[in-house]
Formats: structure tokens, sequence, C-alpha cells
């Protein structure tokens, strides 16, 4: 989504949220990620101005104390950014990759199901189709991408070929580089 | 928060992987970014070579600083040992991470810009190289000279008449990391 992002081209507009818009979206993300409850008030305080940033491609992003911290395409569902993700990683399941994918995600490739059920790898099977999941990898500590499921766990498994997860937004994208004060 | 905690287990039924971070975790979690390359320390080693000489070389110049925040250099497996380690993968596709546009150098650059007969509007651009907050910085000058000020780009500042002189000075004066040989005067410059 992100792979070829740039601040000065891709970016239309970025307006301050009425208060209402602000309570819709709270509610949103929290029956969405319901684990971000209880720290949704640090990331987000009650009285912080939020923005919406307005992206080409129907993509938002949502900028609260100036920084960006949650974004969406289109009806999609939000997504934390990875920054907010690496303060807060319960926010969402994990899925891991090996250690050999790890290059490949960070060039923007979304994720094949070898790279999932390969020795190094780990499959949390509780995902759902379409969930918004955190992506780890072997070895390493901290998320490096966000991604989509897009077959169940199980379809992984079973048919370990093709596209597993969507890669949405990774470590060194044009997101990750977005500076969110103007 | 006992509930975040609880939660973070759950997400991951099979436990062993991120057994680094379970004991007693406080939030938000504290990530040390490279300052070289902006991932985490962890991910350098897959950034291209070019990229990877400038985090090793950081690393040794702020080895107590890291150490200091428990960070295990060597654990971070980056040397070229590893290189040999990276050869061997093979899978099918471009693998290659694309390092960050460098950016311009840091440079701020000043110009004048004639506005009608007689008068001028001054341009600023280079700030954001310094990370300098630009809204800040447009509301200091409009201050300081008493004229409408305006961020109207990426990293530009407009402002309302010629103040190429006294902004040199502020700009120094304000700035401890900008010094003489950052500022570019371009003089007189058509739109
Ligand atoms: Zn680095």
């Amino acid at each position: 989504m992100f792979k070829k992002f740039d601040e000065s081209e891709n970016i239309s507009s970025t307006n301050q949220l009425k208060s209402s818009v602000q309570r819709q979206i709270r509610n949103k993300i929290i029956e969405q990620m319901p684990e971000i409850e209880p720290f949704l008030a640090d990331i987000w305080p009650k009285k912080e101005n939020a923005k919406i940033i307005k992206c080409h491609d129907h993509i938002e992003i949502l900028s609260i104390s100036e920084e960006c911290q949650f974004f969406k395409q289109r009806d999609g569902p939000w997504f934390p950014t990875i920054k907010l993700l690496h303060k807060y990683p319960c926010i969402l399941p994990k899925q891991q990759v090996d250690r050999g994918a790890i290059k490949f995600v960070l060039s923007g490739a979304n994720i094949m199901c070898p790279g999932l059920t390969s020795k190094g790898a780990k499959l949390d099977e509780d995902c759902k189709l379409n969930q918004v999941i955190a992506l780890y990898a072997e070895d390493k500590t901290h998320a490096l991408a966000i991604g989509l499921m897009k077959m169940t766990p199980q379809d992984i498994i079973k048919v370990n070929k093709g596209i597993g997860i969507e890669t949405v937004h990774y470590l060194n994208d044009g997101l990750w580089h977005l500076r969110a004060v103007r | 928060m006992s509930d975040g905690e609880a939660s973070c287990e759950v997400a991951d039924p099979q436990e062993s992987v991120p057994s680094k971070e379970t004991p007693a975790i406080s939030y938000p979690v504290k990530v040390l970014y490279c300052p070289e390359c902006s991932l985490p320390l962890e991910y350098c080693e897959f950034m291209p070579d070019a990229v990877q000489q400038r985090c090793r070389a950081w690393r040794e110049k702020n080895q107590d600083l890291l150490s200091q925040e428990g960070v295990d250099i060597a654990a971070l497996n980056l040397d070229d040992s590893d290189s040999a380690n990276k050869k061997r993968q093979k899978r099918g596709g471009r693998g290659n991470v694309k390092a960050k546009q460098k950016k311009e150098p840091d440079v701020v650059k000043l110009a004048r810009i004639p506005r009608g007969k007689r008068k001028f509007v001054t341009r600023v651009t280079g700030l954001a190289t310094f990370d300098i907050n630009l809204k800040k910085a447009s509301k200091l000058f409009a201050q300081k000279f008493s004229c409408g000020s305006s961020v109207s780009g990426d990293d530009e500042i407009i402002i309302q008449g010629d103040v190429t002189d006294d902004l040199i000075d502020l700009i120094l004066e304000t700035w401890n990391e900008i010094d003489e040989d950052h500022i570019e005067d371009l003089g007189e410059v058509k739109r």
C-alpha cells in the first residue's frame, strides 16, 4: 500500500476531525482491536485533537499528537502503524515468518505460504480470514510488518502455496518514513 | 495493567517465541531505532551494504549508549561473517531492500523572490533536513519580523518581505545545529 508512497506526491489534504467523527473512529478501533482498549486513553487522550491525512488511492491516515497512529483504505479496517505496534505489541494477533522471508517482506512482498509453514515460522491457527495481524520474524523481537490474512491458517497449512498474508505496511516503506507534522 | 499482559499470552499460544519480552512489560515498549537506517537495530542487517556500513559505524561510536540500554550488540549480527549466510538463502523474486532515498545535503537555502515591481518575499528551504518543525519556525519568523509567514510546501517557508539578512542571524541564533556554512543565500531568484 505504501511501497511507492511519497509525502510530496500522494497526500491530498489534512483535516481536523469533528469530535463526533473522532468518537466513531475510536469505537471502530476498539471494536476491531479489543486488546487496545486499556491503552487507547494513552495513545489517544480525550482532549488530543486528531487529524486525518487524506492520500491518494483512498488511503486515510489518522494522526494523533503529530504522529501517524492508524490508517485505513476505503471502507477497510483500521490498521495501527508499525511505530504504534512497537509500543503496544499486544494489540494484534501475531504471525511469524522464517528468517529467509525477512528481506522479501522488507521490500514489500506479500507473504507466501511456505514462509509461514517452514521451520522458523510460527502460524497462529486461531486467526480468521481477513484479520489484521502483526508480522514477526524468526529470532527477532519486534514486528516488521502489518498484514491481512488472505487465507485461513488451515488453508495455509493444507495448500501451502500462494499468498497467505497480504503485506499492508512494512518497515522502511513510505508510511514508515512519513512525518506527521503538518 | 494485568489485562495487557494476559492478552499478550493469549495472542501467542506457542508461548516460546516472545519470551524475551514477557517478563513484566511496561507500556509503551521502548524500541531503539537505528538513526542511520531508521529501523529497529535488529533489522539493520537487512539493509543494503552501503547503509549497513553507516549503521555499523554508528554502533561503534555509540557502544556506551547501547550497553546502557541493555542491547547485546553481538546478538544483532551485523558483521561480514553473516554475508556468507545471506548468500545461501535462495528464493524466487527480488529480495533487495531499497535504501531510503538519501535526503538532500543539509543546507538551508534562502532566496529573495520578487513580487510585483518593488516588493519581495523570502523563501527558506532545507530547514526540515535539520528536523525542525516548520510550523513552529514559520510562526517564529512571523513574530520576529512582524510579517506574514507560511509553510508552503514539503520543506519550504515563505516570508512576506525581504528579510534575508535578519533571517540569517535569527536562524543562527535559534538553532545551534545550523551554523553559517549550512546557510546558502541564493540572492534574487525568479519564481
Ligand atoms: Zn541501521
